[in-house]
């Protein structure tokens, strides 16, 4: 009786693992089925992607030959050099980049900033502006813009003057704004 | 061809009040009262000064462009000897003959350390020799500087009406109006009608229209 039952317990035994077999060959196939499809796909799209690219980059390097990019507000011209790669654009200088973040991280220079942007202002002319503030703070706030290069003051007319880094960080203002105002949408 | 020649006189006068020598809308040269002065005479009429004592320099050598403004305004103090040819009436109204105790206070010992110090200025700016030039500054209400800077060399600002031409150890700045060129150890910036050229190290130049 007992070896019947033995001889029973073994062949259940070879049942269930020729089982788990199966199983696990049905399940490779479908793995290797789901990857296959996944990596086809995967593939088309990589494939047209590169040739996008591609095309974008021989017509980039075509310019870049030429060493001369037009855009529409003008024409910027690259002689023996390179245009920045991703790997260049991560050096960020970040004691210089601080001290423009920190200058700009305060609402009011954000505005006088902006003020800026439409040509050069007066003293009264930001005074008026921003008239929730006094002379005093309206003054020390541009004292930073100044330090900070993102605005310079006329010794002689006495007007203030945005620079070109200030002209960039406030670009960058509107950038994030974009970001925050999409951000609200979602 | 006419030939003038200038040489330096040898009165000694000093201001007697804070003096404008020159202001357009782009820089103002200002002395303060009881600034040493020496006459330039030009065929025996004074053409000029060089004037020692305290003032200031102020120049916007900054460049507006659409891409931002280029540029830092020069700010300087006028406590070393400096020259100006030009017309010497509105500044003739404001001298009056210096004393031993005004030398003494701008640390000359006497007339004549005054006097060398002066003519050390002026010959290193007429380059020596005989000085003399075709140009009568009077004449046509230009006015030239020359500044000594802090490595013995001048700067000159030549200025008629709104035209300017500065010129430095690390700038040159030429303006006309609205027409604006800046050269920097780092950039070439040219400005005017609305367009602008920068040509900077790292190479790139940039046209905006």
């Amino acid at each position: 009786m007992s070896e019947d039952l033995k001889e029973e317990m073994k062949r259940l035994k070879e049942e269930l693992a020729s089982m788990k077999e199966e199983l696990r060959e049905v399940a490779e196939r479908k793995r290797k089925r789901a990857h296959g499809i996944y990596i086809d796909i995967g593939n088309r799209v990589r494939d047209y992607v590169e040739d996008v690219m591609e095309g974008v980059t021989e017509g980039i390097h075509g310019e870049l030959e030429k060493s001369i990019f037009i855009g529409p507000k003008g024409v910027r011209i690259f002689k023996d050099r390179e245009p920045p790669s991703g790997e260049e654009e991560l050096k960020v200088k970040f004691p210089e980049v601080a001290d423009v973040m920190s200058a700009l991280g305060q609402e009011h220079r954000l505005r006088i900033l902006g003020e800026l942007m439409g040509g050069g202002k007066y003293m009264s002319d930001l005074q008026e502006k921003l008239s929730e503030i006094t002379t005093s703070t309206l003054s020390s706030h541009l004292d930073v813009l100044q330090k900070a290069g993102l605005a310079v003051q006329e010794k002689v007319r006495g007007r203030y003057l945005i620079t070109i880094p200030g002209r960039a960080a406030y670009k960058m203002a509107r950038r994030v704004t974009r970001f925050l105002e999409r951000g609200r949408k979602e | 061809m006419i030939w003038h020649d200038y040489q330096l006189g040898t009165t000694i006068s000093k201001t007697t009040k804070d003096t404008r020598l020159w202001d357009s809308e782009k820089g103002i040269v200002e002395i303060h009262k009881d600034t040493l002065a020496i006459p330039i005479k030009l065929d025996d009429k004074e053409n000029g000064y060089i004037f020692h004592g305290q003032g200031k320099l102020l120049l916007d050598t900054i460049v507006e462009t659409e891409e931002g403004a280029i540029g830092d305004p020069v700010e300087k103090p006028l406590n070393k000897p400096f020259l100006m040819l030009g017309d010497p009436e509105e500044t003739q109204q404001h001298l009056t003959e210096a004393s031993e105790e005004d030398l003494t206070r701008m640390g000359y010992e006497n007339k004549q350390d005054l006097i060398d110090a002066a003519e050390d200025l002026f010959h290193r700016f007429f380059k020596n020799g005989r000085t003399h030039s075709r140009h009568r500054f009077s004449e046509d209400r230009s006015v030239i500087f020359a500044f000594r800077n802090q490595n013995d060399k001048l700067d000159i600002l030549v200025a008629k009406g709104p035209k300017l031409v500065y010129t430095a150890k690390d700038i040159v700045f030429v303006s006309n109006r609205n027409k604006v060129v800046l050269k920097r150890p780092e950039e070439v910036v040219c400005s005017g009608n609305g367009k602008s050229v920068i040509i900077n190290k790292g190479r790139s130049v940039i046209i905006r229209k």
